[in-house]
């Protein structure tokens, strides 16, 4: 870099350097075929749906696959064409409740399937248009704000559409049902065919997914997906080179609208019943995160990211699997952080150091020691009960360890070199000592923490996601 | 070809182009020069229909400009670089070039999305055009470069480069803002050179903003010298440069008094 010639740019005069420096399994990873890595997932997939009877682990499959679907689609808006559209989920909301007020009690209709589900797909695509028209000629923070608008609206409609009165008729009119959600929706039943099996929906949903992936590729590839990313460098530009850029993005937004909406349809049969909280916005975020972990515009990111998003909550469901996660993610962070096994040594001495201090110094002032079956949930628990001295309180302690291990993380951020090495193994045991006392058993805070916790570190050490190409702005 | 009728701009109470007129016949190199702040950009941005001029008219050929979209305009034969440059930064080279062909192609969503024969053929020629475009600049765009994000050239790449995507959208008259500006004495004789094959080879039509007098001498049929938004001179490059009121507006007053 220093050395630069003059008429030689930067690029150049890293090119060798840069080929060479590539690790022997990223070149591996670079000599696989295009086509095989994707193949290698929908095998997979395929020889799960052969050989697997397993409800549970179908469910996850189903769901995995409307992630997927949901993530593709957001990944068209936000990921190419760069709209910033926080109402996403809607869409999916608009599609599943359509389905449902068509497939069952609640208005008393009971249309065909391969009615309902084209139609209220090609309903939700009107719909996205029409949002796309007043939002077309805006950008980036105005246009977030416009769009988490239309999607509140939404929850915020279906919810009060329950006790609708029109002025020609006596009693109210119940249309949504509400924040009591619409149960006993039909099943899919294409030609005859009903789908009351979980394996039914999990075929349809990989066929679905295959297709999805072959034509958003192609469309990436060619000229649509490339006026999408134009606009997304440079909207004003994009005009000027003949790009109707309006024309464009909604195209993006009704696309992404489009495969939300069929999801929606696709979710409500499967799931026989929709609720509304279900299409808010904790479902956006992690909508969110797995186009962001997986790298905004690219199409294997959104796949990676949905992937991890559905898998790693399930994951976490269980209490072992989690604390293997946490303790290997914990090691792994120190390993990486120490550079060197000896300092990593180090590390892990003076934890174990450290608990047994906290053990002497917690008897010494007195504290009641809770009994292990209190809090010992997983097999670390049990590894660790006679190091780890958990005080009675130990929800209040929880939260005092919380806030401890958070200013020690942002003390640690600004902290000189000598203090950080000081600082980690405090870290370190407050973390463990905040997960044996609360997170392992409080399932949903540690789902949502350690996906927190994920996003930021990725984004320090990533910033363009798994599979984002690096991206510069403003030179 | 091109044909700019009284064409006033303001922006509140400063008018930026004051009731200026310039005709260019086809396949004329015109330059376009005055000093920082005279309105060339300005008039560019006019052409282009960026800026909605307060009265004027813009013709290419028979056909008005103004009231068209940027696209539109685009797409009616007016393509043009930019003095700052301004690429696609995050797609590759091949790719900056390739989206130019936006309005001259025809490929939609699902006829891309089902792989359709004519939308793969389509996809091919464009392609090849860009790779034809990029071989105007020497082997310095081609080759491995093609698929090079366009953020890591150098700033005499960019600058090529715009002009390759400029020309991808098949323009019959190319404005170029400042194309020399930043570039070493070699590189400069380099543009010179290629506005000159521009029209020889492809029959452009062009307009060019430029500083560098050699450049501008270099390449012009005829220069139009704009001070404050109006034009000063207009003429032949040596009628311009010895025009006491272009050597005044370069120079400020005093300098006419000692001449
Ligand atoms: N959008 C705008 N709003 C307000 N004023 C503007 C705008 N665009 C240009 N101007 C003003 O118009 C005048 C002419 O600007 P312009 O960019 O056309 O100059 P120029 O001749 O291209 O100068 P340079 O040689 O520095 O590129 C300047 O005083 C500028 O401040
Ligand atoms: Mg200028």
């Amino acid at each position: 870099m220093s050395n630069l010639g003059i008429g030689t740019d930067e690029w150049v005069a890293q090119h060798e350097e840069r080929l060479a420096s590539q690790s022997p399994l990223k070149k591996l990873f670079a000599r696989i075929p295009l086509w095989a890595k994707w193949g290698s997932f929908f095998l997979i997939a395929f020889l799960f749906g052969m050989l697997s009877d397993n409800q549970y682990l179908l469910r996850v499959g189903v769901n995995l696959a409307l992630f997927i679907m949901l993530s593709y689609g957001l990944n068209i808006v936000v990921g190419y064409a760069g709209i910033l559209d926080l109402g996403y989920v809607a869409f999916y909301g608009f599609g599943a409740y359509g389905y449902a007020l068509l497939s069952s009690e609640q208005l008393g209709q009971h249309w065909p399937t391969y009615v309902t589900v084209p139609f209220i797909t090609i309903l939700t695509a009107i719909l996205g248009y029409l949002i796309s028209l007043p939002s077309r000629r805006l950008f980036g923070d105005y246009l977030a704000i416009v769009t988490l608008f239309f999607g509140q609206v939404f929850v915020q409609l279906v919810l009060a559409s329950d006790n609708i009165t029109f002025p020609w008729a006596d009693d109210y009119v119940d249309i949504t049902a509400g924040s009591n959600g619409i149960p006993g929706l039909d099943t899919f039943n294409l030609f005859g065919y009903i789908f009351d099996d979980i394996k039914d929906y999990y075929w349809l949903l990989m066929v679905i997914v295959l297709v999805l992936t072959v034509a958003i590729h192609r469309v990436s590839a060619t000229r649509i997906g490339r006026a999408w990313r134009t606009v997304r460098e440079d909207a004003l530009v994009s005009e000027v080179m003949g790009v109707s850029v309006k024309r464009v993005k909604t195209l993006a937004f009704v696309a992404g609208a489009t495969i939300a909406g069929f999801a929606g349809t696709i979710f409500a049969g499967m799931q026989t019943s929709v609720f509304i909280n279900g299409f808010d916005l904790p479902l956006m975020v992690m909508i969110y995160a797995a186009i962001i972990l997986g790298g905004s515009g690219s199409l294997a990111g959104a796949l990676i990211g949905a992937i991890i998003m559905t898998i790693l909550p399930e994951l976490l469901r269980v209490p072992n699997y989690g604390a293997i996660l946490f303790f290997v993610a914990l090691l792994l962070t120190f390993f990486v952080l120490s550079k060197k096994f000896s300092r990593f040594l180090i590390y892990v001495v003076s934890i174990i150091l450290i608990g047994f201090a906290f053990q002497l110094a917690m008897k010494a002032i007195g504290v009641t020691q809770a009994n292990a079956e209190d809090w010992v949930v997983g097999f670390t628990g049990d590894l660790l009960k006679n190091w780890l001295f958990v005080p009675e309180n130990r929800i209040l302690w929880g939260n005092f360890a919380f806030i401890l291990l958070l200013s020690l993380i942002a003390f640690f951020s600004i902290a000189k070199p000598i203090w950080k090495h000081v600082l980690l193994p405090f870290i370190g045991f407050t973390a463990i000592f905040l997960w044996e006392v609360r997170l392992i058993a409080d399932v949903s805070t540690t789902r949502q923490l350690i996906i927190g916790a994920m996003l930021v570190v990725l984004m320090i050490l990533r910033p363009q996601g798994l599979f984002g190409q690096t991206r510069v702005e403003i030179l | 070809m091109l044909k700019l009728s009284n064409i006033s701009m303001e922006f509140g109470a400063l008018k930026t182009l004051n009731d200026l007129s310039i005709e260019l016949k086809e396949k004329e190199i015109v330059s376009v020069i005055g000093p920082n702040g005279a309105g060339k950009t300005t008039l560019f941005n006019v052409i282009t229909g960026l800026y909605k001029p307060t009265s004027g008219s813009v013709k290419l050929g028979s056909q008005e400009m103004l009231g068209l979209s940027p696209a539109e305009i685009n797409r009616a034969g007016i393509a043009r670089t930019f003095q700052n440059v301004r690429l696609f930064l995050n797609m590759s080279v091949l790719e900056n070039v390739m989206s130019a062909t936006f309005g001259r192609t025809r490929s939609g969503l699902f006829s891309s999305a089902l792989g359709l024969k004519r939308s793969r053929k389509e996809e091919a020629e464009v392609k090849e055009k860009a790779q034809e475009l990029l071989k105007f600049f020497g082997t310095r765009l081609t080759g491995y470069r093609w698929d090079q994000p366009a953020f890591s050239l150098s700033y005499a790449n960019r600058r090529r480069l715009e002009i390759a995507r400029a020309l991808a959208t098949d323009p019959k008259v190319l404005l170029l803002d400042e194309p020399a500006a930043g570039m070493n004495p070699k590189e400069t004789q380099e543009i010179t050179e290629i506005v000159g094959s521009l029209r020889a080879e492809r029959g452009l039509t062009i307009l060019i903003i430029e500083h560098d007098m050699h450049v501008v001498e270099g390449v012009s049929d005829r220069v139009v010298a704009l001070d404050y938004g109006v034009k000063i001179a207009e003429g032949d490059f040596d009628h311009v440069a010895t025009h006491p009121d272009v050597v005044e507006a370069y120079l400020g007053k005093g300098s006419t008094a000692t001449k």
